[in-house]
């Protein structure tokens, strides 16, 4: 009996004991680097100094044709159009990503037929600014100032985003001078809005307006997660929707502005649409997100890469995609020339291909002339009925040979033409002369390359 | 005997010393040890401080996107084509879902759209203008539950995010705090709202307003217009979930609220008041219309009347007395204490079932 009161008393005693030390343990606020009350300031006060103001004037040059009535007066020598021009300014933001060699990022829509570019630096300095690329499908330009003592901004891996992340915008709306607002990233892969050509957006609540476009949106360590570019906002103002340019694809884009000047878009060479409900019932799968590729277009990337029509793609480089609009940009971003890995769904099963993406445009007319040297300067697609003529430079030796565009070749000689594949392959053994069957509209005519 | 009992407490005191320092030991070895961070702290405590993809992760899936099939009276064969409304949360894993009145009260056919992507048509449980409430009902396997916790109250300051469809973009996440708890009269006396300046728009009415945990505190109503303008201001508002809960609960069991009806107006009295009319005291609801054929009418109530008391509890203002007219049950018997010209009576009045106004 007296064992157990002793043991009893022993462990409230020790129970008392150790409480003491629990208690002052407890009571030591939990502080976030030695700070009790969180601020950005600290962050801000390395970031700012990297994002700048844009502002760039020019003339607007708009031709306007001469009317007859004029003409007559003036007789036969005066001008057939009247060139008007309009002087204009306009301000914007842009992020140093290189202080070394003074690089600048911005919209292309802030700089677009500009004349003159000046940057304002954060300690007031201001430099003339010249453009080494743009790219409008995209809205992302380059520009590059000679100045020192310049503060870059580090890039983070926009890739790894995740929605209900912190952000901050540092821009300059209404030409107020610089503001930072924040928030959070609403949403990630926004497309289909119809504000550029190539969308995926990260969407944020930050409070994004007219000015702040390519500005800064960092994360909370003050590293670039996107250059602020669009809102959306019924009447003109922020609502809480903006958009940003993803880092990733901003450097994937300056990248090639670097190398080459311009950029020149990666094609991956499918044609297709978003996997919807009804489509991913069709093909009993149990996603719903990723691009559904309708055709394979020959000799593209694709095909090299064993995609097929029928296909699934639901990954890029290891991350999910939800629309095709989404892999059209991430794709058309990344160069021509990448080495990209697909994650695609086929029969129900997932598997991966590795691809390297071909060059737009070029592509196209290069494989006209090297089907036929009287085909170079058209640009070659295929459809259903034939190879299409969807587009003829002036002057080339297709123009010459009284191609149009829009113009479908749907046979040579005699033989019937399915596709380029079938094409390049009559041409190649037809040395001489070669009779095209076109239809053109609704009629049905030869032309013949000599 | 003494020598037995410094023995007896010499013992106690060495094995609770000794337990002590050894526990004491063992803890602060654990504390400065790696041992420690890895029992006692979550794995990714940084990220999860700095980001709401957590709670984001918890909630968004249960809110879903709402869509009008309109179909073209001329061409009924033709498939219609959906329209964005606005937004909805799954309340059970039975398919109920709660979004606002004003968001699916003109559609005719209603398509549910889930974040997964699954669309499902939908039908309507019951509908409740003066919360503006609707109780939507789908059917189907593996539905995503908004996460409750009825007994969390909302207070100001708080960090909420609202999660909605705003304009038809897709899904939106937005952060703010609690501006206000507790407003009334945005257009009823039932509502109290909370205020929120997490940016609410166009398209996020029905959807959910959540805290940092991903519990649901609310149902996003109404942003306020300023002059006819639309577009977010910061000043929106959000019907608490402990109210929302237990309108869907009603419109599930009776297909309507019932609620309790006296068929007056009036105000509380006001100092100014007070004197114009010549009351006693400062205190009661001061009648101004009375509904000719309610049951106030029928009581002989008139304007001009001052009730004090409902079933002997003080009515301290106009919104109060018709929250507890509401609850009562229609049918039932209830005594007023009023005063008429200076002169106290006692009037027994039976509550009628107020009539809903779906248009409003």
């Amino acid at each position: 009996m007296k064992t157990k009161i002793s043991l009893l008393s022993a462990a409230i005693l020790s129970a008392t004991l150790t409480m003491m030390p629990a208690t002052s343990h407890a009571a030591i606020p939990q502080t976030v680097n030695g700070q009790s009350m969180p601020s950005l300031a600290p962050m801000l006060e390395r970031t700012t100094p990297a994002v700048v103001s844009v502002a760039v004037s020019g003339t607007h040059v708009s031709k306007q044709r001469v009317p007859d009535v004029f003409r007559y007066f003036f007789g036969p020598n005066a001008p057939q159009e009247q060139v008007r021009e309009k002087p204009f300014r306009g301000l914007g933001s842009g992020v140093i990503i290189d202080a070394k060699e003074g690089y600048i990022v911005t919209n292309n829509h802030v700089i677009e037929g500009a004349d003159d570019i000046k940057i304002g630096l954060h300690d007031g300095r201001e430099v003339d600014a010249k453009l080494i690329g743009a790219d409008a499908d995209s809205d992302i330009a380059l520009l590059q100032i000679k100045a020192k003592n310049l503060t870059e901004i580090k890039s983070s891996n926009s890739d790894q985003l995740r929605v209900g992340d912190f952000t901050v915008a540092i821009g300059n709306p209404f030409g107020l001078g610089q503001t930072v607002t924040s928030g959070i990233v609403s949403a990630l892969g926004r497309s289909g809005l119809g504000i550029e050509m190539l969308e995926n957006f990260i969407q944020t609540d930050a409070a994004i307006n007219s000015g702040n476009s390519g500005g800064a949106l960092v994360n909370l360590n003050g590293e670039l997660i996107g250059i602020n570019t669009a809102i959306v906002g019924p009447n003109g103002g922020n609502v809480g929707i903006g958009f940003a340019i993803p880092a990733n694809m901003v450097h994937n884009l300056i990248d090639q502005i670097i190398e080459h000047g311009e950029v020149r878009r990666g094609v991956l060479g499918i044609s297709g649409r978003d996997l919807d409900n009804q489509l991913a019932e069709a093909f009993g799968l149990d996603t719903q997100h990723g691009g559904f590729v309708n055709e394979v277009m020959p000799d593209s990337a694709a095909e090299k890469g064993g995609i097929k029509a029928g296909d699934i793609i639901t990954s890029i480089n290891g991350r999910k995609i939800k629309t095709f609009q989404e892999l059209r940009a991430k794709i058309a971003t990344l160069g021509a020339g990448a080495k990209v890995t697909l994650g695609f769904i086929r029969d129900g099963d997932e598997e991966t291909t590795k691809v390297t993406l071909g060059e737009a445009n070029q592509n196209k007319e290069a494989t006209a002339g090297a089907v036929h040297r009287m085909l170079a300067g058209a640009s070659l697609e295929n459809t259903k009925q034939g190879v299409k003529i969807s587009a003829v430079a002036q002057g080339s030796p297709a123009a010459q040979n009284g191609l149009l565009e829009g113009d479908i070749i749907v046979g040579v000689n005699r033989t019937k033409v399915k596709n380029l594949k079938t094409l390049k392959k009559i041409l190649k053994d037809q040395s001489g002369t070669a009779a095209l069957k076109i239809r053109r509209g609704e009629s049905q005519l030869y032309l013949v390359l000599r | 005997m003494f020598k037995n009992a410094v023995l007896y407490v010499g013992k106690a005191v060495i094995i609770g010393l000794v337990v002590a320092a050894i526990f004491l030991m063992a803890n602060s070895y654990l504390t400065n040890g790696t041992l420690h961070s890895q029992i006692f702290k979550p794995k990714d405590t940084g990220r999860s401080e700095l980001s709401f993809a957590k709670a984001v992760r918890r909630a968004a899936p249960a809110v879903v996107n709402i869509y009008s099939l309109s179909i073209d009276q001329r061409r009924p064969l033709n498939p219609g084509a959906l329209q964005g409304l606005g937004s909805g949360v799954i309340m059970s894993a039975q398919g109920y879902i709660l979004t606002n009145y004003h968001v699916i009260k003109s559609a005719d056919e209603i398509v549910i759209a889930l974040q997964d992507g699954r669309k499902f048509t939908s039908e309507v449980v019951g509908s409740d203008p003066d919360t503006d409430l609707s109780v939507l009902k789908i059917e189907g396997d593996n539905l995503p539950v908004a996460p409750l916790n009825l007994n969390s109250l909302p207070e100001v300051g708080d960090v909420v995010l609202a999660i909605g469809n705003p304009y038809n973009l897709g899904q939106t996440i937005t952060q703010g705090i609690i501006s206000a708890t507790g407003r009334n009269g945005l257009s009823s006396g039932y509502l109290d709202f909370l205020q929120t300046d997490a940016a609410i728009n166009e398209g996020n009415s029905g959807g959910a307003l959540i805290n940092t945990q991903g519990d649901l505190i609310g149902i996003n109503t109404a942003a306020f217009k300023v002059g006819g303008d639309s577009g977010n201001h910061g000043i929106n508002f959000s019907i608490p979930t402990k109210l929302a809960y237990s309108i869907m609960q009603k419109l599930i069991k009776d297909g309507r609220v019932i609620r309790g009806m006296l068929g007056v107006s009036g105000d509380a009295v006001t100092p100014v008041m007070a004197q114009i009319f010549k009351l006693p005291e400062v205190k009661g609801v001061l009648i101004s219309g009375v509904d000719p054929t309610g049951p106030a009418a029928k009581a002989q109530i008139q304007p001009r009347d001052l009730i004090i008391q409902f079933e002997g509890e003080e009515v301290p203002g106009f919104e109060m007395l018709m929250d507890r007219v509401a609850e009562t049950k229609p049918g039932s018997t209830v005594t007023l204490t009023i005063i008429r010209q200076g002169q106290p009576y006692e009037v027994a009045v039976t509550i009628a079932e107020k009539p809903i106004n779906y248009s409003q």
